[in-house]
């Protein structure tokens, strides 16, 4: 084993020999500190695996041979190894990636480089604080060294900027010593902690000055301006070593100088690291240039782990841990995101497009992002998971509060890069550079993030239920992405049809997960189907399409809450990159994820409250909830309806679902919005419907349901975007069945499932049916279409059959849901939100025709007239689900019985009786089979009857009509279709005015325009920033010491 | 449940009678009309000829497909309310098909006739179709409201769905009629009836001297002959409707074309004394005064 004294010695050693060297061979020089550096990273990494397997003890050594204070005293434990390697790593491959400019400056900045990395593994490995001091001292000249040396024209000015600042803290930090030293006598960092258990008690004032220089090194909002500087001056190559290694470094300090200042400290490390996880964030979301927003988000994050360092007392022995989650995410993402930039090379993130260019890059800068926030299967996720656990068991809802807040704000610029990425033009000018040697650290940080992922799992107990199979086929389909898209689909449709052969034994005598588990991933293969009249390669497409799929089936295996959220998340990540790729979803894109992260931290807060009264995490536990048991339910359903897109929370999905590729459109429909109405079963199942804590929710619920239901039909009537009217419909349909839900009663639930079994049916038809009708007419505008019915005849029978059930007319299936409506309304009592719902009901009429006229009837376009039906792909599976809806009508009391059977135990109210084929509640009856024949046999009759009477009846063309007693010559003037019910809309069309649209737009302008107000007070002038600090200090100390 | 031939024949002659009676009450009906504005009006039997004569035309043009199958979509609607409808109560006969669903099913089911006639006049490709389509169904989505209230207001008060038993519990007295236990719920129906009957100040649907006949335009011959005996059959159905629901229903046809005579008398009275609405006045009508009292109607039972 080789001495963790020899990372230091080589690292002097080699920085003195380059002295030696001269400026003749710069390119040696380089390749002698990589070398160099790759004996420390080996030195630290052999510790760090050797202490893991347990097959040595940490150590510490004193040097000189003298024991403290007359020598400096170096500590290598579990920690210490962990933090060099990391450092010595991120040394290792920044060297490699500023390699060609490292070269052209000479052998000085290989110096300080090499001096740089070494003062790091110092402060991280002494336990002497003076020493501490020193080696500090000695990281800031070189990392303002660093700076100056390869940097942009503004890095001088920011490296000056970082001296003044750092210069503030080490005078404060050398007083604090003095002091410290005054009173204790001792230097040794565990000797003034074991004093009295910190300073608090004896030395306030010392204690205090070591911690706030400490803290302001760490940058905290809002004294931070300087450090948003450097960021932005820095060369991306610093950058990542600033916000990799600099960071990291100082929030070890600031955990290892805690016990110095004493454990009074923490509420105020807490509350600092909370202030500026939140404040750094918000201030982040104006920015657009690319380093700078790195800043802050870099910044963001460690406020993050300040307030976990803060929460020792909350989290326990688990905190180390926990931090390390949340700082290795950051590590590897911030990184390589710093070394993307570099290539990127502009000054905008919307120049990131080029990105596009390199598809390995720009999926490990999806990967980044995603692990920034907090994504599965990423540490941060399993972190954030169980800090949030600890602290609602704890009752800090104020603190799960921050969490999620700051991560929410993050997301909200993150996410809007990541999607200029993915969507944005390629600029036209761009000075990018994709050389080998900057790439390759890239990768092998995605592969840290990745393999940290899953080698931390095992640390995280919740996390032993998670399946990684159908992540790794994601990563299969990734690899095989140049194939063709027939070959690609065929896969991905065996996989799914794997899977679900697979999942059906686990769900055997469950027949709610068995109803979902077809509509997922029975819905999945069929709607897949439709992808063979695809051509091309579709990079990325189906990777993305099994992350759904396997979030989403991932939903119905899941056991307790922990892989419940994992599949949510998954699923949301995938549907998000299958949103983004139709031509103008980049802004639907993004307000579908900003909704989803928004749903899912309030579901996440929800389980977090829960947890507090809860033995463990099982989804079944719900319904023991004691603590805030109405909130927990309100956060969770809430989450579940951002999802379900109800009223309020439903702006993202007419662009969402209409913009999206034809046949993304049919999976995000018919089948993602049921993973909302999956939750809000098993959360409506676990609450029970006797329960006190919820009757006003449910009533709540109702309400929004109706509205939602009632505001989604009328939006649709006026719509003429053929795809936005179906998502509107959506909207509606989804309020219908959370009000079916909310009514908890047995009938009630029953037309839940009707309707959901419905929507799921017509709506995965007209998605791909009107999806691929407006590809094949290049318009999405219906008063640019017009008579198709005789180009298009099957396409026409299955629109109209899904009308029909839409519109609930009797003998199809949709007039079960009706019927069962009416009944259950009447039972429970909601009288008036059943009407807005009938109200509704008709309302839908006017868009149904609309729909099913201005394509199909009416006058074809003259450049339509060559038309032919769509393609057979999109037809087959469209009539499979037309199969199931007529067996649906036909056969009623087949599906509804043994749904009744299963909802049985959860509710005292009315059930539904059959009498043969006859169903009855106390109020009415209805018997579909009857229904069938009688309307089928009279329907015959006279059909019989009118083709006897007209038999002769001339075929004509549409066009040979007369109006205005003259023959009209063009068939344009003749469709009525556009804005058809423009009396409808003068008289109520003000129901439907955007204010809610309006409101979230409010609210995103409000938060931009408070940011950029908070930006201002980062005046670029060194003079503020010094003051701001100084402030900050006073602050800081009056809040903590002033009571004294 | 009785699917036999005699219930078949049964049902056919109950289906003849509401046939002449319907055509005979729109050709007296026009004559009110007519003695109102100072003309004579036509003779009695004027809709037996005009049928005959739509049946017997020799010209015959198809639009495709669906505009031959919107009549008999729009028949089916008309039939098949009146199959679905108890007409006699009481009659082993004349109860038709009702054991097939209740007065949901009834609700329901006026959208079938409409829905095809909406698709096959759409196909006609006529632009007065779409225009009148789209007023139509315009005005029926708040024609509803109101009734769609007091639907519910009867059934909280009789507590079934039945038409049958809405009418068995008001057989004993002419006080027991829905229309004196329920006032409020009956003048809401009745209010929403004036649309769904479709005479004027509610007939821009069909607009006669704006757009000629609004859905129909294109259709002629016995298309249009098909869509006068569903008109015929419907407007009596309608208003049994109404008789079941709050006149006590009809024990024997001369109850039953005393009943709905004065039923379809209403809308044609007051057709007769105001004029047409634009159709975002009649929309917005619906929504004042017959929904207030619907929602009362159902406060007074809660």
């Amino acid at each position: 084993m080789v001495g963790p004294i020899y990372i230091i010695v080589i690292a002097l050693g080699i920085a003195f020999t380059l002295g030696l060297l001269g400026k003749a061979s710069k390119s040696a020089g380089w390749v002698f500190v990589l070398a160099g550096l790759a004996a420390m990273t080996f030195i630290s990494a052999q510790w760090l695996v050797a202490l893991l397997e347990g097959s040595i003890q940490g150590i510490q050594i004193f040097t000189a041979g003298y024991k403290p204070p007359y020598s400096i005293s170096l500590q290598m434990g579990l920690e210490e190894a962990i933090l060099t390697t990391l450092i010595n790593s991120l040394g290792l491959l920044s060297l490699l990636y500023l390699g060609k400019e490292m070269v052209q400056k000479g052998v000085e900045i290989l110096m300080v480089f090499m001096v740089f990395i070494m003062s790091m593994n110092v402060t991280i490995m002494t336990r002497d604080i003076f020493n501490l001091f020193v080696f500090l001292e000695i990281e800031t000249i070189a990392l303002s060294g660093l700076i100056l040396l390869i940097g942009r024209k503004t890095a001088f000015q920011a490296g000056i900027k970082y001296l003044i600042i750092s210069g503030i803290a080490s005078g404060l930090l050398l007083i604090g010593i003095i002091l410290a030293y005054s009173h204790v006598g001792t230097l040794d960092i565990n000797g003034i902690a074991s004093a009295n258990n910190g300073l608090f008690r004896i030395a306030p004032i010392a204690g205090f000055l070591i911690l706030i220089s400490f803290i302001i090194e760490l940058k905290p909002f809002p004294a931070n301006g300087w450090g948003i500087d450097v960021y932005s001056a820095s060369h991306p190559g610093i950058g990542a070593l600033i916000s990799g290694a600099s960071a990291t470094t100082g929030l070890y300090l600031l955990y290892k100088v805690l016990p110095v200042a004493g454990e009074e400290y923490l509420y105020f490390i807490t509350l600092i690291g909370a202030i500026t996880f939140i404040g750094s964030n918000l201030t982040g979301t104006a920015q657009s240039q690319p380093n700078r927003l790195l800043g802050y988000s870099s910044i963001g994050q460690v406020g993050l782990v300040t307030m976990i360092l803060g929460l020792q007392p909350i989290l326990g022995d688990r905190t180390l841990y926990l931090a390390f989650t949340i700082i290795i995410s950051h590590y590897a993402a911030k990184a390589g995101l710093f070394w993307i930039s570099g290539m990127v090379n502009s000054s905008s993130i919307k120049d990131w497009s080029i990105l596009r260019k390199k598809p390995l890059l720009l999926v490990l800068f999806g990967a980044f992002i995603l692990a920034l926030i907090g994504f599965p299967p990423f540490p941060s996720f399993n972190g954030k998971w169980e800090i949030l656990m600890k602290l609602g068991e704890s009752n800090q809802y104020h603190w799960i509060a921050v969490i999620l807040a700051g991560s929410f704000i993050e997301a909200i610029y993150l996410i809007k890069w990541l999607g200029y990425a993915i969507k944005l033009d390629e600029p036209v000018e761009n000075q990018s550079n994709f050389h080998l040697t900057k790439q390759i650290p890239v990768w092998i940080m995605g592969l840290v993030l990745f393999g940290m992922g899953y080698y931390l799992n095992p640390f995280t107990h919740y996390a032993e239920a998670i399946n990684y199979i159908p992540l790794l086929f994601a990563l299969l389909l990734f690899a095989i992405d140049f194939l063709p898209v027939s070959i690609k689909n065929t896969i991905t449709i065996a996989g799914l049809a794997y899977y679900f052969m697979l999942l059906w034994p686990a769900v055997e005598g469950d027949l709610l997960r068995q109803i979902f588990l077809v509509m997922f991933l029975g819905g999945g293969i069929l709607t897949l189907l439709a992808g063979y009249s695809k051509k091309g390669k579709r990079p990325g497409f189906y990777s993305m399409a099994i992350l759904m799929y396997a979030g989403l089936a991932g939903l119905l295996t899941a056991k307790g809450m922990y892989d419940f959220f994992f599949s949510w998340e998954v699923m949301t990540a995938g549907s998000y990159f299958l949103i983004i790729r139709g031509k103008r979803s980049l802004p639907h894109a993004y307000s579908y994820m900003l909704f989803s992260i928004g749903g899912a931290y309030l579901i996440l807060g929800g389980f977090a409250i829960a947890a507090a009264s809860l033995n463990g995490t099982s989804l079944s536990a719900l319904s023991m909830v004691t603590v805030l048991p109405t909130w927990v339910y309100a956060l969770i359903a809430v989450g579940f309806m951002t999802k379900t897109a109800s009223l309020g929370l439903h702006i993202w999905l007419p662009g969402a679902h209409g913009e999206a590729e034809s046949d993304v459109s049919p999976m995000v429909s018919a089948i993602l919005l049921k993973a909302g109405v999956f939750g809000l079963l098993l959360l409506f199942i676990s609450i029970g419907a006797t329960n006190p804590h919820s009757q006003e929710i449910w009533y709540v619920l109702g309400w929004i349901g109706a509205i939602t239901t009632l505001m989604g039909n009328m939006s649709a009537a006026f719509q003429e975007d053929a795809k936005r009217l179906l998502a509107y419909s959506s909207i509606a349909q989804l309020g219908y069945i959370l009000f079916a839900f909310s009514m908890m009663t047995h009938i009630g639930w029953l037309a839940g499932f009707t309707y959901t079994i419905n929507h799921f049916l017509f709506k995965a038809i007209l998605f791909l049916i009107i999806g691929a009708i407006v590809v094949k007419l290049g318009t999405h505008n219906m008063y640019e279409m017009g008579g198709m019915i005789k180009k298009m005849p099957f396409s026409f029978i299955a629109v109209l059959i899904s009308i029909i059930v839409i519109g609930g007319i009797p003998p199809l299936s949709g007039f079960a849901g009706k019927w069962l409506f009416y009944n259950a309304i009447l039972e429970k009592g909601w009288y008036f939100q059943g009407a807005l719902i009938f109200f509704a009901g008709i309302i839908a009429f006017l868009y149904l025709f609309k729909l099913i006229f201005s394509v199909f009837l009416g006058q074809v376009k003259d450049n339509h007239r060559n038309m032919k039906e769509i393609s057979a792909w999109v037809l087959i599976p469209s009539y499979i689900l037309i199969i199931g809806i007529m067996l649906f009508s036909a056969f009623p009391k087949d599906v509804l019985t043994p749904i009744s059977e299963m909802i049985m135990p959860y509710f005292t109210s009315e059930t539904l009786v059959w009498d043969g084929t006859k169903a009855m509640t106390s109020m009415g009856y209805w018997d579909g089979s009857t229904i069938m024949i009688v309307v089928g046999t009279a329907f015959m009759l006279l059909l019989g009857w009118l083709i006897v009477l007209s038999a002769k009846a001339q075929k004509v063309e549409q066009f040979n009509i007369v109006y205005a007693a003259e023959r009209p010559f063009r068939p344009e003037t003749t469709h009525v279709s556009h804005n058809i019910y423009a009396g409808y809309k003068k008289a109520i069309g003000f129901l439907v005015s955007p204010v809610i649209t309006v409101f979230w737009d409010q609210a995103s302008t409000f938060v931009l325009d408070f940011a950029g107000w908070i930006r201002r007070i980062y005046s670029g002038s060194i003079q503020n920033y010094a003051i701001h600090v100084i402030f900050y200090i006073v602050v800081f100390y009056l809040i903590s010491l002033g009571g004294l | 449940m009785d699917y036999s031939i005699s219930k078949f024949l049964f049902t056919l002659l109950g289906l003849f009678i509401v046939l002449n009676w319907g055509m005979l009450m729109s050709s007296t009906m026009r004559r009110i009309n007519a003695r109102v504005s100072g003309r004579i009006g036509i003779p009695w039997y004027q809709p037996w000829i005009d049928l005959v004569k739509l049946y017997s035309m020799r010209s015959q043009l198809s639009h495709g497909t669906m505009f031959y199958l919107g009549p008999v979509f729009r028949l089916m609607g008309g039939v098949g309310l009146f199959l679905f409808m108890p007409m006699i109560y009481g009659s082993q006969y004349f109860m038709n098909y009702s054991f097939s669903g209740d007065l949901i099913l009834i609700l329901y089911f006026q959208f079938f006739g409409m829905l095809g006639m909406a698709l096959g006049a759409g196909e006609g490709g006529h632009p007065y179709s779409a225009i009148g389509i789209s007023r139509g169904l315009s005005q029926f989505t708040t024609i509803e409201v109101p009734m769609t209230l007091a639907v519910i207001s009867l059934a909280i008060q009789y507590h079934t769905f039945s038409i049958s038993d809405i009418v068995a519990a008001q057989q004993g007295s002419i006080l027991n009629w829905t229309v004196f236990t329920n006032p409020l719920a009956t003048i809401a129906a009745m209010l929403s009836l004036l649309g769904a009957f479709g005479h004027s100040p509610f007939n821009l649907v069909r607009a006669p001297n704006e757009i000629p006949l609004g859905p129909p335009t294109e259709y002629h011959g016995s298309f249009l002959g098909v869509l006068r005996t569903n008109g015929a059959i419907l407007h009596v159905t309608e208003a049994a409707l109404f008789m079941n629901l709050f006149f006590g229903g009809a024990t024997s046809w001369i109850e039953l074309i005393i009943k709905t005579f004065f039923i379809y008398f209403w809308s044609v009275f007051v057709g007769t004394v105001f004029p047409r609405f634009r159709i975002e006045q009649s929309v917005v009508w619906f929504l004042k005064w017959p929904t207030i009292i619907g929602i009362f109607s159902i406060i007074l039972f809660m």
